[in-house]
């Protein structure tokens, strides 16, 4: 591991190359550069998610990590290692102090590995705007996680508001196991399905998620309704026929019930967030399904008609709290 | 982001305190499913909620059930229930999914069925172990003792067959897996005949059947095999088993010549010098000497890997990427096939004799447990192909394979002409070869290409540099097994990966003229862990060329 203190950006890129060279690594094996915008109180659960992904995906991780905007003198502290706490993949960690933190990308656009997609990751918090953040503008893929913010249903919505191809939330890729598990039950009936019901917390984006791509696959209303528990606890279909299909989530198994018919029981897999964010990086291009989903929750038509291309918004935190 | 909370809910959110509305909030993404009358198969009706653009949801087979014959036995053992395990902890499984094993009750080692499947999975899956996941499998699974040539044993398989079917719910879909012998074939269809086993009127759903190599021993016998399994089956709905195009490089060469620009014009014999595929093994013959000595490394490997390989190395682009147009590629390439006229210097047979291996003595095909002495068979084939199309015309394909060669590695290397005038000075090219585009089949499954680059320094001196691909390193997920992708291949009814009856005939014709010349011919001595006999590199030599060392 090499760590600067108090260097340069191109200090940053000739380290990392050292780095590379007697590591033996190549850059063609690189398959993307992620970018994730992180506090320093979350860096440790970022590098397991990370530690965790970077096995499925060779990458270059930078990680920015962005101090005390209102420090006069701005500075850039560096850690650039290849397969230690982040995974087999190479890494750079970067601390900006001052304003340095407001043009992050004059570091990173050189660190990022040549021609490969850029995924930028928002950890702690979503930019209100993405355009905000330039290091949002110049990636490919966007991930947030609502479920973090303060108010997760406001942000979801913000989402929406914001929402450009290229764009998903963890709380999407969190129930892929459950869309899964209802397509393949889906599979097996053959007249069309009249109601739905998503029973869990009504306030969880997931849950949300979840009834939404249902109302936007099935064309008709999917409510939400409230059992215990923080997050979904089982979904039911009725069918013209009369046929019913009930998924239950009972302690990491789902259960598959339906009328004159063994239950069937899966595993259910209890993925942390490293897994997800696997998941969300096999895929570098936009997600329909997503913003379908999204649309129908919001009530925002046509997300994935939007242009997937961002223009900078100049956005200072120090202005917007002196002008409040 | 407090203003977000002011944002219009717009009419049929279902988000927190908002009134149920009774009419559906968006449009429809896609046309609902339309109603069907009942009675159509569910494949014209389609599911609501699968979406071609939702990549995130796997590709899961409809409910089935699959029929394991010969479950004891090795191959069942070493890969099919590991396949099944690996596809269950991938969730590639239907939730209503029942299998079930038919064979006797004598594996090695002893044991109920049980310990059977989780000593089988434990040892030989690729994804890590679950308890879960194998109990969710040893649910699945329902073990039917019995012998194929006992009625009540069949009896039996069917009425459990039927049970398991109705319980779980499956409309009679079944996959059978014959992992049993080829003389078994005739016992076992007849049974299934019987029963009504492979009666798909009956059934109300599909009925396939697998069946695995070797596919007879000749032309005529691969006739007799094919008819007596289509007669039971039909045609379309028998999947032989050509593992080595599960493989995930052996479906990236289509990717590699069809899906880019930057091969597809030098693919012709105006830019290629010639072909070699090899597939090398390391090991002998194993505890298969009876099978391998009536056999040999040309029926054995020959007849179906490498002209599968050389089928699709050599094939016109497929009008679309769909089992039947590919199919015809393939055919046509495989009827084109030319043996060389001059047998006795361009097809090649060895058989390994004593000598040393990765530090160990390795004994002489002949001093094998089972080997009778003075056997003729070969472990060692090489043969120059020529293909008779516009695309290939004077472009020689030598193709070889052999047990007991230094190491275990198949490959596809296209070589390139030499550039038709260099202008650097003689000494200047002289590490220069030839431009070579290798497709790794296994290990390290990727791609080479190799070309001339300038060595650094005040002199012009070019020198053979090479490009690594590494599936490893530049995807994402790791490549499932062979026999992973082609179950489930076999479940979802998609054939693309599975040789055709007229592809296997066509292979027996090329095989069949160079059998007939071997037979009169016996193999050449080679030392175990050399790369072949003599007159292999000879082969090579009398044209110019030399092998590659993979």
């Amino acid at each position: 591991m090499t760590t600067l203190w108090d260097t340069t950006g191109t200090a940053v890129v000739k380290a990392l190359a050292a780095e590379r060279r007697t590591g033996g690594g190549v850059t063609s094996g690189l398959a993307l550069t992620l970018v994730v915008v992180v506090d320093e109180k979350d860096i440790g659960d970022v590098e397991a998610a990370i530690r965790t992904a970077s096995a499925k995906h060779p990458m270059r991780v930078l990680v920015v990590i962005r101090r005390q905007i209102d420090t006069p003198i701005p500075r850039l502290d560096a850690e650039i290692e290849i397969g230690g706490r982040y995974g087999p993949g190479e890494s750079v960690v970067l601390r900006m102090y001052g304003r340095l933190a407001l043009h992050a990308e004059s570091v990173t656009l050189p660190l990022l590995a040549p021609d490969a997609p850029v995924v930028a990751w928002f950890y702690t918090q979503t930019p209100e705007l993405i355009a905000h953040d330039p290091l949002g503008v110049f990636a490919d893929r966007r991930i947030t996680n609502v479920i973090r913010d303060e108010d997760p249903i406001a942000s979801m919505h913000q989402r929406a508001t914001d929402y450009a191809p290229g764009d998903t939330d963890l709380t999407w890729t969190v129930i892929t196991p459950w869309r899964a598990a209802l397509a393949s039950a889906f599979d097996t009936v053959y007249t069309r399905c009249t109601a739905v019901t998503v029973k869990g917390n009504p306030t969880d984006p997931s849950a949300l998620l979840l009834a939404g791509w249902l109302s936007a696959r099935l064309g008709i209303y999917v409510p939400v309704e409230h059992a215990p528990g923080k997050y979904i606890s089982s979904v039911e279909a009725f069918f013209e026929d009369g046929h019913t299909i009930t998924l239950r989530n009972d302690n990491y198994r789902l259960t598959l019930s339906r009328p004159n018919q063994m239950d069937s029981i899966a595993p259910f897999p209890n993925r942390t967030t490293g897994d997800v964010l696997a998941e969300e990086l096999r895929r570098l291009d936009a997600d329909q399904p997503y913003a379908q989903a999204l649309g129908a929750v919001t009530g925002q038509h046509d997300l994935d008609e939007r242009s997937p291309v961002r223009t900078h918004i100049w956005y200072d935190p120090a202005m917007a709290t002196s002008e409040a | 982001m407090t203003e977000t909370q002011t944002e219009p809910s717009a009419a049929g959110a279902p988000g927190p305190g908002t009134e149920a509305p009774t009419e559906a909030p968006v449009a429809p993404a896609s046309t609902p499913k339309p109603d069907a009358p009942p009675g159509t198969p569910p494949a014209l009706v389609g599911n609501p909620l699968r979406d071609p653009r939702d990549r995130r949801l796997p590709r899961v087979p409809e409910p089935c059930s699959f029929v394991l014959f010969g479950v004891g036995g090795d191959l069942s053992r070493k890969k099919l229930l590991p396949a099944f395990y690996d596809l269950m902890h991938r969730g590639l499984l239907p939730p209503d999914f029942v299998l079930i094993g038919f064979s006797r009750p004598d594996w090695p080692g002893g044991g109920d069925f049980e310990a059977l499947l989780r000593n089988s999975c434990k040892a030989s899956a690729r994804t890590e172990w679950d308890d879960e996941v194998f109990a969710r499998l040893a649910r699945a699974i329902t073990f039917v003792p019995g012998n194929f040539d006992n009625d009540a044993d069949f009896d039996t398989l069917k009425r459990t067959l039927d049970e398991q079917n109705s319980s779980h719910g499956i409309k009679g879909n079944t996959a059978f897996y014959l992992s049993i012998p080829p003389a078994l074939f005739p016992t076992v269809l007849q049974q299934m005949e019987r029963t009504g086993l492979a009666d798909e009127k009956a059934a109300g759903g599909w009925r396939r059947v697998v069946v695995e190599k070797p596919f007879g021993h000749d032309l005529p016998s691969a006739l007799a095999l094919n008819k007596l399994v289509d007669d039971v089956f039909g045609a379309g709905d028998v999947f032989r088993i050509d593992h080595y195009l599960g493989k995930e490089t052996v479906q990236n060469l289509m990717a590699l010549r069809f899906a880019n620009q930057l091969f597809e014009p030098v693919w012709n014999a105006n830019f290629v010098d010639h072909i070699q595929i090899t597939m090398a093994e390391d090991v002998g013959i194993g505890g298969r000497a009876a099978f391998y000595d009536a056999t040999g490394a040309a029926r054995d490997v020959l007849q179906n890997h490498l002209l599968q390989l050389l089928a699709l190395t050599a094939m016109e682009e497929p009008v679309e990427f769909t089992a039947e147009a590919i199919q015809i590629e393939k055919l046509k390439v495989l009827r084109a096939i030319t043996i060389p006229s001059d047998l006795e210097n361009y097809a090649v047979r060895g058989q390994y004799d004593q000598g040393w291996q990765a530090g160990e003595r390795a004994t002489a095909y002949l001093d094998e447990d089972g080997i009778k002495q003075g056997s003729t068979t070969e472990t060692y084939a090489a043969v120059k192909l020529g293909i008779d199309t516009r695309r290939w015309a004077g472009v020689p394909f030598y193709i070889r394979t052999g047990k007991r060669l230094p190491k275990r590695v198949s490959e596809i290397a296209v070589l390139f002409k030499k550039a038709p005038h260099l202008p650097f000075s003689h000494t200047d090219t002289e590490e220069l070869g030839r431009n070579q585009l290798v497709i790794r089949v296994q290990p390290d499954e990727g791609v080479t290409l190799k070309f001339g680059s300038k060595v650094p320094g005040s002199m012009m001196e070019v020198r053979d540099v090479s490009m690594d691909f590494l599936y490893g390193e530049a995807f994402t997920e790791s490549s499932p097994e062979a026999y992973e992708r082609l179950m489930l291949d076999v479940m979802l009814g998609d054939s693309t990966l599975f040789p055709r009856n007229a592809e296997v005939e066509a292979s027996w014709r090329v095989i069949d003229p160079l059998e007939q010349f071997w037979a009169t011919h016996p193999p050449q001595k080679y030392r175990s862990g050399e790369w072949g006999p003599t007159i292999s590199d000879d082969m090579l030599a009398r044209d110019g060329r030399a092998w590659r060392r993979p």
